[in-house]
């Protein structure tokens, strides 16, 4: 990650958390002088509105420069400049952004942004690109970069994901919901997508028979948000496999 | 002598107007601030209560802060407040602190524009709780209902953008005299069909008398909110099949994907028995009640002209104050199983949860004084300021801990049962919506069908709801592509709390990228 002091001044770091891009690009009228500051303007010029193809194609040559250094700024500007190709530019690149998140990977593996690279290239192996005969393949295309994360965060946001893309995809349950529990006992997941976990693993648990875990979730969601419009329906399946479970000696 | 005296006099005063006027027309702010910071609190609630109760809480807050001042702006709604939030937005005017609802229409993409998200201070206790049984909870588990709909409605999954001031629900207001002099007595309704009777017992009792007196007081706002409960009971079997996630509720998304994908129609048996239940409830109203606005309805129940009112526990205070009859509140009865005529296709009853908080109050990201905005924001949503707005506005209150006033205390007992989804099949997209509203009086009234209307929505359903994905898809993109900006500005940042920021973007980023993907795979696999 670029430390605040690395010849940029905090500033414009601190505008950029807080989207004011045209503080950056009026401090650094020349585009910066350290490549620490060419990082901050580029990035600018992706955020500054109206976002037009030449404001993105003057960025992307200052970030292709700086990915071509060995610094700490180097992967940042090479994941922000995957992100141009498949998400800023009106006509997306997938194949282009795949390929620098790949290089990008190889490169420098521990660096936090090739890690975050990762999980946004399994999600385009997830969803969008070709290759996969059939929709299995792509959750196993995701697990295969699952396996190159090490951050455990972004491990649990991709696991998130491939949960999620499984389901989306249709594949058999027992091929992702291993992910989603992962993901949930990780922690840490935020607003609605909290909630919603908790009952899908609930729900996905009962209809594969796996009852122990079905109860554990439902119980954590009733904990967690008893006053949800959902809890009536969750107690009413929580009822339904304690009856499964009660056989097997549980309570 | 005095005459060059009294000359200078006229100028000294011409002088001073002149400068008067200058000072009107070029700045037209006070010539001395008392106060050095001025926030501004923009809501839609002008009904009775709400405007009291948030002035008393501002007269308290500013004894505490004697820096800043509070100003609320009560903004009409319906057609007005829309457009004020979206032109003051866009020209850089907006409030400091702005209500806002996913139902407001055209509106949706305004969160991922124009607010800031609180989840990090959200996490943290409110320090106005100090002293009280909330004081050492996080803010968000302060709420009632742990801020149900700013977790539903928030542009990106990982966030929440807003906090609630209020808790609702919606009731059926009866006319309790009336009803004795149609009924014989106060009935006591348990389900849809003890409604229904109640009804046909009112029309009997006006072609009786000659008097002109509805069931049920019609008008465009209030029929919305009676229609979207009657919509849901026959179609949860539909949602709990489409329901593949497993989350025992759908998001507007995933109801809009369902049509593309086929797995739903408004011509479905199960939607059809539901316009069945649309029509028994409009025909219970005056003719031409689409034409009238919420205040015209509230008016036909206050002059006598109907036996029910159905509206939000919002308007209870105004009704209280204004009725000059004794008035009894109902929940809506619901659709039971054993209906008789739509009861084979009722899985069971739909549940109006615990109570869900609403009156939501979001942060405008350009607000010229955030800290300020977000302190009053805790102090009008602590265990104290909380209390002052209840008991100024006779609203429910959306923190634990406050103190429910006598008269509104029965407002929350509430009905449990299932739970549906984000939105009834009427509200979950502008373009859908528009088409329902504008095809609606093909299915009321004498030349209505339940018939011609669905096939109306199934020919047009198409277009507007794929039109409506791609808007949903568009206002998540809004979002995501900022945050890549973002992301660098806080990984630039040295400390933890830039870190657990960072870290929050990148989760939120990618979960709103993941619903972008499934949407887009959805429109591209439905395209023609």
């Amino acid at each position: 990650m670029v430390a605040c002091s690395a010849g940029t001044a905090g500033n414009d770091w601190n505008s950029l958390a807080n989207l004011r891009t045209r503080d950056v690009l009026r401090a650094l009228p020349e585009g910066g002088g350290s490549r620490p500051e060419r990082l901050a303007w580029a990035a600018a010029e992706l955020g500054d509105q109206p976002v037009t193809e030449g404001n993105l194609q003057a960025a992307e040559r200052v970030l292709a420069e700086l990915a071509g250094g060995d610094d700490a700024i180097a992967p940042e500007a090479a994941y922000l400049r995957a992100r141009i190709y498949q998400l800023h530019r009106a006509t997306p690149d997938y194949a282009r952004a795949a390929a620098i998140y790949q290089e990008l990977a190889e490169r420098w593996p521990r660096s936090h942004w090739a890690q975050l690279g990762l999980v946004k290239l399994a999600l385009l192996e997830l969803y969008l690109l070709p290759g996969a005969a059939k929709e299995e393949d792509r959750i196993a295309t995701a697990e295969k970069l699952l396996a190159r994360v090490e951050e455990p965060p972004l491990r649990r946001d991709l696991q998130l994901q491939i949960g999620l893309a499984g389901i989306a995809l249709r594949v058999p349950i027992a091929r992702f919901l291993p992910h989603l529990v992962a993901a949930a006992r990780f922690g840490g997941i935020g607003g609605s997508a909290r909630e919603d976990i908790l009952v899908q693993i609930g729900v996905l648990s009962s209809r594969c028979g796996e009852w122990a875990q079905a109860r554990e979730f439902f119980e954590r969601y009733l904990q967690e948000f008893p006053r949800n419009a959902r809890a009536f329906a969750v107690r009413e399946r929580l009822a339904e496999v304690n009856r499964h479970l009660a056989p097997e000696g549980g309570p | 002598m005095r005459f060059r005296r009294r000359h200078l006099s006229l100028w000294f005063l011409l002088l001073a107007y002149g400068a008067a006027c200058w000072w009107v027309f070029t700045r037209s702010t006070p010539v001395w601030r008392r106060r050095p910071v001025t926030i501004y609190f923009a809501h839609w609630q002008i009904e009775r209560g709400p405007p009291a109760g948030i002035d008393a809480v501002i007269r308290r807050y500013e004894e505490l802060n004697p820096r800043v001042h509070v100003v609320q702006l009560a903004i009409p709604g319906g057609t007005i407040y829309p457009q004020w939030l979206r032109s003051n937005l866009a020209g850089g005017t907006g409030a400091d602190l702005l209500e806002w609802g996913s139902w407001v229409p055209g509106t949706k993409d305004i969160p991922a524009r124009y607010f800031s998200p609180l989840t990090s201070e959200l996490a943290k206790p409110n320090p106005y709780n100090r002293g009280t049984s909330q004081e050492k909870i996080a803010w968000q588990d302060t709420f009632h209902d742990g801020l149900l709909a700013p977790r539903r409605e928030s542009p990106d999954p990982g966030q929440i953008y807003a906090v609630n001031l209020t808790e609702h629900s919606l009731r059926l207001f009866a006319n309790a005299g009336l009803m004795r002099q149609i009924a014989g007595r106060v009935v006591e309704l348990k389900t849809f069909d003890d409604l229904r009777r109640l009804l046909v017992q009112v029309r009997t009792y006006a072609q009786r008398t000659g008097q002109p007196i509805s069931g049920i007081a019609g008008s465009r706002d209030t029929t919305r909110a009676l229609v979207e409960p009657l919509l849901v009971p026959t179609m949860l079997r539909e949602v709990y099949a489409m329901d593949e996630g497993g989350q025992l509720f759908l998001y507007n998304r995933q109801l809009l994907a369902g049509y593309l994908e086929g797995k739903w129609r408004y011509s479905d048996p199960a939607v059809k028995a539901a316009l069945g239940l649309i029509r028994e409830v409009t025909d219970a109203m005056k003719p031409g009640f689409q034409q009238l606005r919420r205040d015209d309805a509230m008016l036909e129940f206050l002059r006598g002209q109907a036996l029910f009112f159905f509206y939000g526990t919002w308007d209870a205070t105004s009704l209280h104050q204004l009725a000059s009859f004794e008035i009894k509140t109902y929940k809506l009865p619901p659709v039971t199983p054993d209906d008789p005529k739509v009861g084979p296709m009722v899985l069971g009853i739909m549940g109006e949860g615990m109570g869900e908080t609403g009156l939501s109050m979001y942060l405008n990201k350009d607000s010229a004084h955030p800290a300020e905005a977000l302190d009053f924001l805790k102090f009008i949503t602590s265990v104290p300021g909380n209390q002052i707005f209840t008991d100024h506005s006779l609203w429910l209150p959306a923190v634990n801990g406050v103190v429910v006033p006598e008269p509104i205390r029965n407002f929350r007992d509430y009905l449990q049962g299932y739970a549906f989804g984000q939105a009834p099949i009427d509200a979950i997209g502008s373009e859908a919506s528009m088409e329902w509203d504008r095809h609606f009086y093909e299915l009321i009234g004498e030349q209505g069908s339940v018939d011609r209307f669905a096939a109306t929505m199934d020919r047009l359903g198409p277009t507007a709801i794929r039109t409506d994905l791609t808007s949903e898809l568009r206002n998540t993109l809004l979002l995501v592509k900022p945050q890549d900006v973002q992301i660098v500005g806080w990984a630039g940042l040295a400390g933890d709390a830039a870190r657990t920021r960072q870290s929050e973007l990148e989760m939120g980023q990618t979960m709103s990228e993941g619903l972008a993907l499934q949407m887009r795979r959805v429109l591209e696999k439905t395209a023609n």
